[in-house]
């Protein structure tokens, strides 16, 4: 397992919002699935002393985790204060920050992920789904149902697109470790090298599907860092020059970043690189 | 967003930067009343958000006699198709070294990088790609407020001392006005000092609103349109539209339209949790577009929910050309009410696709 099982205890923070509220729910239900602890207290600043669905809520990270033990957070806190939230986190001691908003100023995002690592806090995302550990525990919004346990990690800088792989690879019988998404905007905490490293690390997992997009080089440098078997595939072949393909991030910018040169060099790196998601379970089977 | 050249300059001159002297002009005659204060020699530069300007045409020398005929002669052009409807006009400078620095977000450190050549101009990229000591670059902690002294030794080298406030500056324009890119070539050395002859500044579209900018001018209007039902939406040239939840997933189809060897006419990500009207207003936005003739709709529901998805559909009424994958949260109850109106649904995205290159060709 990768950032953590099903003894990690969890905090969510603004978890009085709409998604907040409905997602502690859905993660909940999960924790109680495969008998985790899940989320055990809730923050939203002047809302201490409610509950949502059972989870108590505090003022402040500090509060909550005076009364529970927890070492994670999941942050539903809006854009332009999602960044603060992860810094308050970070500073009250909580290692692992998983940010699910999205529209965050991307200073913001440098700013609070240069703060969280002087406290030694991983941040996951923003702008992405958080991560699954089939069977283990879920940290964010993924639908839990399309995965199974098995020992393929995936880690992808989108939501719905890794949804689709994750359906694929379980229809065609192969589970999943830890599936992760990194987030889809230009700046983000772990990085696919992060990520690959842990799946290194991690003894139930013997091959990863890395899908990346258009944008950076950030899936060059991750497939370069990690001696595990590797599948890949890239989005955006047909996105022109310029134009931003939904995610911040996904944007080919001064010639650079574009999914064709990405395939060329994911390629050349012997890495098998998937023309259609369709493609990648048989891929997989190849590299196990 | 990116800005145009003489809005940068003005906010780099509020930093310190010293730029040329310079008016703008939205008519060819105003240029005669600005010539007393900018001096006998000018240049003329089409305020246009191209890339490749110069060479394209985009910037005119000019002195006094010349000037008024000049800037007639720009106003006419278009600039890689784009009409030039102001044009900045200014002091031309004694130049006697181009140099060129850049600040932009770094994705691997996560942090700011900022770049410096010792030779600037039009020729910055190919002279990097020549030679990649050609271009510094040192990382910088956005927790610091300035560029720390030993790091800009180390960009600067050889170059004059007095480039570094000025290159402090622009680090401070850069955080502070949410720049994803705050660039200054050619950064020109003259007898009476260092100015910023160009300038060129994007912002990160999501702090616009925090910048106080109201409008993103780079989108055009139907994508603008888009925006405000809080769609994602890119127009592109192809006959088959294209409708997805998620910035992956919808991308994912466009790739696998060009896969089939089709065109896709668009990009419209729904975003999450979309309930009926928005899907009804995405399907009429894309089966308004000229020269669509079939439209893809790929949904995964998770927040979404199919049902709400498959009424919008119904909705919006444009039935023949419609086909429909989707799984997910509430997918039965959606499949069941698009089947009472006769739409066509398949399983996986691939047949969707395949489906729709049918219909397309």
């Amino acid at each position: 397992m990768i950032y953590g099982d099903r003894n990690l205890g969890v905090i969510v923070q603004n978890i009085t919002g709409r998604q907040g509220r409905f997602h502690t729910e859905l993660m909940n239900d999960y924790a109680r699935e495969v008998g985790g602890r899940g989320v055990v207290a809730g923050v939203a600043p002047g809302k201490g002393g409610q509950e949502v669905h059972g989870v108590p809520v505090y003022n402040t990270v500090k509060e909550a985790l005076r009364e529970h033990d927890a070492t994670a957070s999941v942050i539903f806190v809006p854009a332009p204060a999602a960044c603060d939230s992860v810094m308050e986190a970070a500073h009250a001691g909580i290692d692992l920050a998983v940010v699910i908003t999205e529209h965050i100023p991307v200073h913001d995002t440098m700013k609070a992920v240069a703060y969280a690592k002087l406290h030694d806090c991983t941040v996951i995302g923003p702008n992405c789904p958080g991560f699954l550990s089939p069977g283990e525990c879920k940290l964010g919004i993924m639908p839990a149902h399309l995965a199974t346990r098995g020992n393929v990690g995936v880690v992808s800088r989108s939501g719905t697109l890794t949804y689709e792989v994750v359906d694929e690879l379980t229809r065609a019988g192969i589970g999943q470790s830890t599936v992760v998404g990194i987030g889809g905007d230009p700046v983000i905490g772990q990085t696919f090298v992060d990520a690959l490293a842990r799946f290194e690390d991690d003894p139930q997992t013997k091959a990863v599907v890395v899908i990346g997009e258009v944008g950076g080089n950030l899936e060059e440098e991750g497939v370069r860092s990690t001696d595990l078997p590797v599948v890949a595939y890239i989005a955006g072949v047909s996105a022109p020059p310029e134009k931003r393909m939904g995610h911040a991030g996904a944007i080919i910018e001064g010639g650079e970043g574009d999914a064709r040169s990405k395939v060329r060099r994911l390629a050349a790196l012997g890495v098998p690189v998937a023309s259609r998601p369709s493609e990648i379970p048989g891929l997989i089977r190849e590299v196990l | 967003m990116k800005l145009l050249e003489y809005e940068a300059k003005q906010i780099f001159s509020k930093y310190g930067i010293p730029v040329p002297k310079g008016v703008l002009i939205r008519a060819p005659e105003e240029v005669a009343a600005h010539l007393p204060e900018l001096g006998d020699a000018v240049v003329l530069k089409a305020q246009v958000d191209v890339g490749g300007r110069g060479k394209a045409g985009g910037v005119l020398m000019a002195d006094d006699a010349t000037a008024v005929e000049t800037a007639r002669e720009l106003f006419s052009r278009e600039i890689k198709g784009v009409p030039v409807r102001s044009i900045l006009v200014e002091e031309r400078l004694p130049i006697e070294h181009e140099y060129y620095v850049s600040i932009a977000v770094d994705r691997s450190s996560r942090q700011p990088v900022v770049l410096f050549a010792d030779a600037g101009g039009v020729e910055i990229e190919n002279a990097a790609m020549a030679d990649e000591s050609a271009v510094r670059r040192v990382v910088v902690s956005t927790l610091l407020r300035d560029i720390p002294a030993f790091l800009m030794r180390e960009l600067l080298g050889g170059a004059p001392k007095e480039l570094a406030p000025i290159i402090n500056s622009l680090y401070h324009a850069f955080q502070e006005k949410d720049a994803m890119l705050a660039e200054i070539n050619p950064l020109v050395t003259t007898p009476r000092g260092v100015y910023a002859a160009d300038a060129k500044l994007i912002i990160d579209d999501n702090a616009l609103a925090r910048q106080g900018i109201a409008v993103n001018r780079d989108l055009s209007e139907r994508e603008r349109e888009a925006e405000k039902h809080g769609f994602s939406y890119v127009e592109l040239d192809g006959t088959i539209g294209v409708i997805g939840n998620g910035a992956g997933l919808t991308m994912s189809t466009l790739d696998l339209i060009e896969y089939y060897h089709g065109q896709a006419a668009n990009f419209l990500d729904v975003g999450g949790g979309a309930d009926q009207e928005r899907v009804m207003h995405a399907v009429r936005l894309v089966a308004s577009m000229p020269g669509v003739n079939v439209i893809v709709v790929n949904l995964l529901g998770g927040i979404t929910r199919c049902d709400e998805v498959a009424k919008g559909i119904i909705a919006a009424d444009v039935l023949p050309t419609v086909i429909v994958r989707m799984a997910g949260t509430n997918e039965e109850e959606g499949q069941r009410l698009l089947a009472e109106h006769g739409y066509r649904m398949l399983e996986s995205m691939d047949a969707a696709v395949r489906a729709a290159m049918e219909v397309a060709s």
